[in-house]
């Protein structure tokens, strides 16, 4: 089907300097883990977005000097020519797809810990950085001003030495040249100190002399935080935000524009659970509103739907869509627009998986939505691209309808399996997400800074998705609504058995903090609780409520927030120093503690519970055990560990007889039901099982191409060769250089 | 027990499709063939009637072409006994009548205790075919049955049909006799991969006109009605679409609405 014309808008070109753009979409920097190391991930990752339909594709934030060094996390480098060597894959693989490829040139002062150059990253002012530990920059002289400044002509002409297309001089997230303009971080007394001018000098300077050396082959481009959020003490977009755009806009082909800054950047990278699709806008909006520039403005907010794209184009707040996240989870978001299929769109769930693998500082990327997404390369996975089954004529049954029994049943449909079965207990299919996405929500009042707790409702997305696809697939049939016995599954016809039965949280307390149970909770109790019962309303809950939180994920502090959103006296205790510490990987954490904070929710760090009575917990510290405390309370919640629902898979397993009597062949396990994880994990699971139901031993995943540094002479080749599955991605000619 | 469930492969239309020019119909690369919603009730019925009788036969049929071939085989992975596909060139633009009076020589044929139809078809919604069968065969007939109880050894079935404002009508019905049955009747199963495999050694007959001993004209004698033209319907007037943020458009609407209503 031909594209909707109310969507033409998005596909018109868009000229940047010399450069022309040829839609309107445009995958901003973004961090995957592969940096300057692995370019064969940086490579075919962006080449499947281009592949995909988006107009232009820039690298991570790219480091122009090893005193610029973000080790414990990945960026990307071009600190010398074998750099280039390397991110030059990049732009050959964008090229090959008409797109364009960016690079965000960076240095990080005080925010850069040089943990690997060892060396010292200098500042405008000696003030430790906010978001690393004890961090100091080296105070900038004039001289100091020079060499940087240099820094960034030697990269930029790398830069275009590799291929790239737009250079950045990134400035937002508060890095070096907003250090300058930002008088948070800038309490200089000279001519780059003080008044707006003087602040902006440092950044004018860079952009200039960047110009000057490449401006004639390459756009220029800079990414700016309108706005940090700090009030008057840094940028705030009607003051200094809207004044440097228009100081600098002649030196500028497209402005980047996003708020926050490097400490709270879950404010930019707005996680679903607080921020709504194009959630900036009161802030990014302003610039072109107030006709502030005369350049192309790019800008971002999680915009995952066409018609808010439309929109965004014809009211004048953006020239360009950005994306990061919505690109990772769907590549090909333009390309199904253009064909006329935007049901397709796996949209972004806002989750901030993705980012939580760079927080953590060094694994690949992953998207819940997107299992392919950071496979394209190492394991050939192609998001849309599915060769045929060489055991296509097995029958398949799946076995529970969560995240890994859906994605496995769509992606072996997709692999054109012949009769796939997606068998269901409940009465639709969704598993664990059609009770997880109704958490996240408080009392529904503002946040004492900006949005609210508005929910887990756009993870549904994930169920809708693939709700979508298996109707489309005529090979896959899904049975709602019945609950198979171990008799039912031999008899059921399939040579092929693969169990997601999901799991469960345990109701004695078993827990990872004493690897026992807590003496006195039952939850098959009418006053304690585990958290699907707590969202089912299966039980009532009293006014005092203790949630002990063991996960350190979302689940017991979204069970927190709700009970305490309803008016119920909520206090968690975790055996951790903070309650859900993963909640600061996915950027999550600020919002959620100013809301905890606001409901009155009181938080025991350091605190394991000994005992349960009726009315009264005992608790104690864990450093110090007999400094004891207990808290009277009425109803209890355990979010202490999952246990795998994996009864009917040990059962069929343990007849291997009646398995080869009734015809099954192989017997596989996914998700939940082999080991509790988090949803992206569990649907990756069920995806690399499919992906690989026709290799030699299926239940062992196939080894994947590991871009480390072998020893010795080496080739390509001796990198592709480590892949022994058939590539759904097209491999590239690569030219030695 | 022997109940007869006459079926129907429907034609479900994509989201956007054309109307043929020369001829009144579809474009076929805009159809995909499923099973009448309304069948998979019809059979479930009578699929839990035989088991409770302990034995008998479900016999489904139906009147199409090759299309129609595949519905009946998930009838017979459900559970139905035998199939049997009345197919002739003349039968391509019968009527719900036509459809009926082609049944009716089908049905016979098996003398059966009890006839299940669909209440309607998703793509005729005519409504008629089961009534006009009725008729054609001579047996009592309730329409829009929601409820039914066979009584076992006697002859004679109790059933219950939804009327309007949530009454409910009892009636009890000597067999045999023809019922159309509504949706939500019960929980249709759904077939194992080993009873799709299986059915496909069930006996499946093909028969023509002449093995009913029809022929094209009175199929056309017994036809009610043709279908002259088809198109879409003319864009009507008056539909405002309103634009704008949630806030926006709701202010919108209440606008309009106390617009209408100060009217």
């Amino acid at each position: 089907m031909a594209r909707d014309p109310k969507y033409d808008i998005l596909f018109e070109p868009i000229q940047l300097g010399p450069k022309t753009l040829k839609n309107r979409f445009y995958q901003v920097p973004h961090c995957i883990g592969a940096g300057s190391e692995k370019p064969g991930f940086q490579a075919y990752h962006r080449g499947i977005k281009a592949e995909g339909g988006w107009g232009a594709l820039c690298t991570e934030y790219c480091s122009i000097h090893p005193e610029s060094d973000d080790t414990m996390r990945v960026s990307a480098r071009i600190w010398d020519d074998d750099d280039v060597r390397n991110l030059s894959v990049m732009c050959d693989r964008l090229h090959q797809f008409d797109a364009l490829a960016g690079i965000e040139l960076w240095y990080g002062g005080p925010h850069a810990p040089c943990m690997e150059s060892r060396h010292n990253p200098r500042g405008p002012s000696q003030i430790p950085s906010d978001f690393e530990v004890n961090t100091h920059p080296r105070y900038m002289d004039k001289d100091d001003i020079q060499l940087v400044q240099q820094m960034y002509v030697d990269a930029a002409v790398r830069a275009r030495e590799a291929g790239f297309d737009i250079i950045y001089v990134y400035g937002a997230h508060s890095y070096l040249p907003l250090q300058f303009l930002s008088p948070y971080y800038n309490k200089r007394t000279d001519e780059y100190g003080g008044s707006f001018e003087n602040r902006a000098r440092f950044w004018k300077e860079c952009l200039e002399k960047v110009r000057e050396a490449v401006g004639d082959d390459c756009a220029i481009a800079s990414r700016f935080a309108v706005d940090t959020l700090y009030g008057p003490a840094s940028i705030e977009v009607g003051e200094d935000g809207v004044r440097f755009v228009e100081h600098v806009d002649d030196l500028v082909d497209i402005w980047d524009l996003t708020v926050g800054d490097i400490s709270e950047w879950g404010q930019n990278a707005g996680p679903s659970r607080f921020f709504e699709e194009n959630h900036e806008k009161p802030y990014t909006g302003q610039v072109k509103e107030g006709r502030h520039t005369n350049k192309p403005v790019v800008g971002v907010g999680r915009i995952t739907n066409p018609d808010t794209m439309v929109r965004i184009i014809q009211s004048g707040q953006f020239d360009i869509i950005g994306g990061a996240r919505p690109s990772i989870s769907d590549p090909f978001l333009p390309k199904k627009i253009e064909e006329g299929r935007p049901e397709d769109i796996r949209e972004c769930i806002g989750c901030n998986q993705c980012i939580s693998r760079w927080e953590i500082g060094g694994p690949p990327m992953i998207c819940t939505q997107n299992a392919t997404a950071g496979e394209e390369y190492r394991r050939g996975w192609h998001p849309e691209k599915f060769h045929p089954a060489a055991n296509r004529e097995k029958g398949v049954l799946v076995v529970g309808a969560g995240p890994a029994g859906m994605e496995c049943a769509m992606v072996l449909g997709k692999r054109d399996m012949e009769a796939v079965h997606l068998v269901e207990a409940d009465a639709e299919i969704g598993g664990c997400v059609n009770w997880i996405s109704q958490l996240g929500h408080s009392d529904g009042n503002e946040n004492i800074f900006r949005g609210t707790a508005r929910g887990l409702g756009e993870w549904k997305r994930i169920v809708n998705y693939r709700q979508i696809q298996l109707d489309k697939l005529k090979n896959v049939d899904v049975h709602t609504g019945s609950r198979l016995s171990t008799q039912d599954v031999l008899e059921y016809g399939a040579e092929i058995v693969i169990i997601a039965t999901g799991a469960h949280f345990a109701t004695n307390g078993l827990n990872p903090a004493t690897h026992d149970v807590i003496e006195g909770a039952d939850a098959s109790l009418d006053w304690q609780l585990t958290p699907d019962q707590v969202v089912k309303g299966e039980k009532s809950v009293g006014n005092r409520v203790l949630v002990l939180e063991n996960e350190g994920y979302h689940m017991g502090v979204s069970i927190a927030q709700k009970l305490a959103g309803e008016g119920h006296d909520v206090r968690i205790i975790t055996q951790r120093g903070d309650v859900a510490t993963y909640m600061e990987y996915t950027l999550e954490a600020p919002m959620l503690h100013r809301d905890l904070h606001r409901l009155g929710v009181e938080i025991h760090p350091y605190t394991m519970l000994e005992k349960i009575e009726p009315g009264v917990c005992h608790a104690y510290n864990v450093w110090k055990p007999d400094h004891k405390e207990q808290f009277e309370v009425d109803s209890v919640v355990l979010c202490t560990q999952r246990l795998s629902n994996d009864e009917l898979y040990h059962e069929l397993r343990s007849d291997k007889e009646a398995l080869e009597r009734e015809g099954i062949e192989a017997l596989y396990m996914i998700g939940d039901a082999a080991a509790p994880r988090m949803i992206p994990d569990s649907i990756f699971d069920g995806h690399r099982l499919a992906r690989e139901i026709d290799s030699p031993n299926p239940a062992m995943p196939l080894p994947f191409i590991r871009e480390r540094r072998l020893w010795g002479d080496v080739t390509n080749q001796d990198y592709e060769s480590m892949l022994q599955n058939t590539p759904d991605v097209e491999p590239m000619v690569v030219a030695a250089k | 027990m022997k109940i007869v469930v006459p079926v129907k492969q429907v034609a479900v239309l994509d989201e956007e499709f054309e109307v043929l020019e020369d001829r009144p119909g579809v474009d076929p690369d805009a159809i995909e063939w499923d099973l009448n919603e309304w069948d998979n009730f019809s059979v479930e019925e009578a699929l839990q009637l035989r088991e409770a009788a302990g034995d008998g036969e479900v016999v489904v049929v139906s009147v199409g072409d090759d299309e129609a071939e595949e519905g009946l085989q998930a009838c017979l992975a459900k559970g139905a006994d035998r199939g049997v596909r009345v197919w002739d060139e003349e039968l391509d633009a019968a009527d719900p009548l036509a459809v009926a009076q082609v049944l009716a020589a089908a049905v016979e044929q098996e003398s059966p205790d009890l006839v299940l139809c669909g209440v309607q078809s998703s793509d005729g919604v005519y409504s008629a075919t089961g009534i006009a069968l009725a008729e054609h065969l001579g047996l009592p007939h309730v329409a829009v049955v929601k409820g039914l109880e066979y009584d076992g050894g006697g002859n004679t079935a109790t059933v219950e049909r939804e009327l309007e404002g949530g009454l409910v009508e009892v009636l009890r019905i000597g067999l045999p006799a023809l019922l159309t049955i509504q949706t939500g009747i019960n929980e249709p199963r759904y077939a194992t991969l080993r009873a799709i495999k299986q059915a496909k050694e069930k006996p499946l007959e093909v028969k023509g006109l002449g093995d009913l001993g029809l022929d094209g004209g009175a199929v056309e004698a017994a036809a009610g009605s043709r279908v002259r033209s088809m198109s879409h319907p003319d864009t009507g007037e008056g539909a405002e679409i309103l634009k704008g943020s949630p806030s926006e458009v709701a202010a919108r609407i209440a606008e309009i609405v106390k617009e209408r209503m100060s009217g």
